[in-house]
């Protein structure tokens, strides 16, 4: 009863389970979505590379891990590789559950990003990339110079969909035992029965995260446009 | 639509024999009352308020049941035939409604209706069937929703290790130990409450727990018995160690309401444990998996000889 005349209040009674959850989710988006972006960019620039097998490995990448669910992925992350022996450089199984968590989060969502890059780079006129290589410069420097810049410029609204994605898919983290935000909404449930308050609670928490970063895509947009 | 019809025809086949019973005369009248004491022979009598009576008029007793539950209840994939522990208490508790007719083949008398966890109770309240014989623990939740009988089965939480360890013996082992368990389960709240240094795994299903205790990743896996029995089957390399440290006891759930039933059910619960019926099914379904006997369900066990 008391939930109903003061939403939110079980997250008063659970402060530490809650922030502690929080934190696991923010890593987890925090790391994953930096991991996304090197990983993307990296198998995008394989994808236009001019040297066939790294295209090849390129489309790979991106196919497995676009076309196969994520929470299957980050199982296999943990207990197949588990299975091999593979521990992540760590004897804490929960540090194990956890980076193959940001793993799985890293290549799934980098599978996305290497496509928007991808659109980006063969975006870019042909003409610039002529002028470039006729000035000198060579194929490394015409990338770092004329093309990524424009191309992350460009690819700003897209990139940032993806993150926000991210960080709602850190979720399925939960399944293989990391103690985030959702985790800590079953928990909070099976102990108090009270299941619209505990959810709730997590859903606003998810939303603390999710608008910031959406306003955040928005300003680098417009800044990105005035730099342009 | 094809259920009212149903029912019309029912309702049409029973008002043609009414017709005849009270229409026909002396001689259709003799024979009827015949037919009633031969019936009688064969079958127990119930007060006509009772649900036994009810049950038993219809023909057939309703039982909401488990399809995938090892070693309680089960549908037989090749055979199309219900298995069991608690669908062979069901089948006494058929006898004991339906008399000799049901003696030789109890499944002719029963109607099962799957039912998965989350449905026991709404099957019960919108009389989908009689009686729900599914694992059920008994708890003050429920009682406010169903009726419950008596104890049937009881069990309680364990732990499962791997057979080489040795460190693991009691729930308060599990302290600084990593321990796989499912999430949104009271068996959650009772290692939190009784080794609170314990480090939780927390899962959705059992299986992967398994695999992580398998490759050393968690110390120790904690559930009622019933599910531990499940996994030792799986890997006969792992063992279930200490005693109970939590209390399951499984009842046949019945909606409210139902005229004598429950005391019933309770008597012929009693008349099995009492001989020796109650021991047989424990042995043919739990001791293969568990490899101790029971004559009733109390937690004092014995190894099987």
């Amino acid at each position: 009863m008391s939930g109903a005349l003061m939403p939110g209040s079980i997250l008063f009674e659970f402060p530490e389970l809650f922030l502690k959850a929080l934190g696991y989710t923010i890593q987890l988006s925090l790391i994953g979505s930096g991991g996304a972006l090197l990983i993307g960019t990296v198998i995008a620039l394989f994808r236009v590379s001019p040297i066939p097998p790294l295209r090849w490995i390129g489309v790979a990448f991106v196919e497995f891990f676009r076309n196969t669910p994520l929470l299957v992925q980050i199982f296999f992350l943990w207990l197949g590789l588990g299975a091999l022996g593979f521990r992540y450089f760590t004897t804490d199984t929960f540090e194990t559950i956890f980076r193959a968590a940001t793993l799985g989060m890293a290549l799934y969502h980098g599978a996305y990003v290497a496509e928007v890059i991808r659109g980006g780079l063969i975006g870019i006129e042909r003409g610039q990339i002529e002028a470039a290589r006729s000035l000198g410069l060579s194929f490394i420097q015409t990338l770092r110079y004329v093309q990524l810049p424009q191309t992350f410029r460009a690819t700003v609204p897209p990139l940032g969909n993806i993150g926000i994605a991210l960080i709602k898919n850190t979720s399925l983290a939960s399944t293989i035992g990391v103690a985030d935000l959702l985790q800590a909404a079953e928990v909070v449930e099976s102990r108090t029965f009270r299941t619209e308050e505990a959810f709730g609670v997590v859903v606003l928490l998810y939303l603390v995260l999710t608008i910031p970063a959406g306003l955040g895509v928005n300003w680098l947009e417009k800044r990105m446009l005035i730099a342009r | 639509m094809r259920r009212i019809l149903g029912k019309v025809i029912a309702l049409g086949a029973a008002m043609a024999v009414l017709a005849a019973a009270c229409g026909g005369g002396a001689q259709p009248q003799a024979s009827a009352s015949a037919a009633a004491t031969a019936t009688a022979a064969t079958k127990p009598k119930f007060e006509l308020a009772t649900y036994m009576y009810s049950i038993q008029t219809k023909g057939k007793i309703r039982v909401g049941t488990r399809e995938d539950n090892v070693p309680f209840g089960l549908k037989n994939p090749t055979t199309g035939k219900y298995e069991g522990f608690d669908i062979d208490i069901v089948r006494e508790f058929t006898k004991a409604i339906f008399g000799k007719d049901a003696d030789a083949d109890p499944d002719k008398f029963i109607e099962f209706v799957p039912v998965v966890s989350a449905t026991r109770i709404p099957t019960l309240n919108d009389n989908k069937a009689d009686i729900v014989a599914a694992t059920f623990t008994i708890n003050d939740e429920r009682l406010k929703q169903i009726d419950f009988s008596t104890v049937y089965f009881r069990t309680g939480q364990k732990i499962l290790v791997k057979k080489t360890t040795t460190n693991i013996n009691a729930v308060a082992d599990l302290n600084g130990k990593t321990v796989c368990t499912a999430k949104g389960s009271t068996s959650e709240q009772n290692i939190t409450k009784q080794a609170k240094d314990a480090k939780l795994l927390l899962l959705d299903t059992y299986p992967p727990c398994l695999l992580a205790l398998q490759q050393g990743q968690a110390d120790a896996v904690s559930t009622d018995e019933t599910i531990l029995f499940g996994l030792v089957k799986q890997d006969p390399t792992t063992k279930i160690v200490g005693g109970y440290f939590s209390d399951e006891p499984y009842g046949i759930g019945v909606n409210k309401g139902r005229e004598g039933f429950v005391p019933f059910l309770n008597s012929v619960i009693a008349a099995m444990v009492a001989d020796g019926r109650w021991a047989a099914i424990y042995k043919k379904y739990i001791t293969p998996v568990s490899g101790d006997v029971k004559d009733g369900p109390h937690d004092k066990g014995r190894p099987a000889s």
